[in-house]
């Protein structure tokens, strides 16, 4: 039993004419799967801050393992990849991977925000064209959200 | 930058895009088939981004990370040619524009 515009939902994106039950806001996949973008973002923040706090003379980076910030960067990194692995379980993986491109865009902002780093007007312009991607890729999915 | 290391730089992100299929094919497996099945795919993931990882490694010891950045702009693309050809998922044209916007994007944002 579906309704006509069900139907046509279905026929754009097969994935989500399964039934689903209705999930905790927590376990949505498209919450999920931001959860992971922002945790993998911030890995690279935290271990950013860790390598710099720690700064060895050895050619691999073991002294890092004596900062928390390290410690937390490897939690965050961990927890993105559950979290990323769940969430393939209902989402397709061209849609997924795609919508993990706004790592792209997080990281240099949050690397000039945080860190202070600067950014360059050709940089500026790939954010731009990342972000524009992003959202032509997200917006179909923004409308069925709830039936996930 | 000769021939050898290009194709070493594209089967190293083909390295890193097949491990993420494998990854959502370990994580699709159906109620009826058997456990040990997902479970040979997360294998097949892990071996083949190991492999991947160390061979950019490799490369990164070579080449500076400016000039290597912005080739994980083709993971996008190989992304949704291989979950079109082995997870059957199907490539809408918004997707496509999508996917070109985001790989353009990484190589501007990546190179210096």
């Amino acid at each position: 039993m579906s309704f006509p515009d069900q139907n046509k939902a279905a026929v754009a994106m097969p994935h989500l004419a399964e039934e689903t039950p209705v999930r905790h806001w927590f376990y949505r996949p498209y919450f999920q799967v931001s959860v992971s973008i922002l945790l993998s973002a911030a890995a690279q923040i935290f271990l950013k801050i860790g390598a710099d706090e720690s700064a060895g003379t050895a050619a691999l980076g073991f002294s890092g393992l004596h900062s928390a910030w390290v410690w937390l960067g490897i939690v965050a990194v961990v927890a993105s990849l559950l979290s990323w692995l769940y969430s393939l379980r209902f989402i397709p993986l061209n849609i997924a991977a795609n919508l993990a491109g706004a790592i792209h865009v997080l990281v240099p902002l949050a690397s000039w925000i945080f860190l202070g780093e600067k950014i360059s007007a050709s940089r500026w312009f790939g954010i731009f064209l990342v972000v524009a991607g992003v959202v032509i890729i997200a917006r179909p999915l923004l409308k069925m959200e709830e039936r996930l | 930058m000769t021939a050898a290391s290009l194709l070493l730089i594209f089967l190293a992100r083909v390295c890193a895009s097949a491990g993420q299929i494998f990854f959502k094919k370990a994580m699709c497996v159906r109620d009826g088939e058997a456990r040990s099945k997902g479970a040979a795919s997360f294998c097949c993931g892990i071996v083949v981004m190991a492999v991947g990882f160390f061979l950019w490694l490799g490369l990164l010891n070579k080449f500076p990370l400016s000039y290597l950045y912005p080739f994980e702009g083709i993971d996008h693309i190989l992304l949704v040619v291989g979950a079109s050809i082995f997870l059957k998922e199907r490539a809408t044209p918004g997707i496509w524009l999508g996917v070109l916007l985001i790989s353009a994007g990484v190589v501007f944002v990546s190179a210096n």
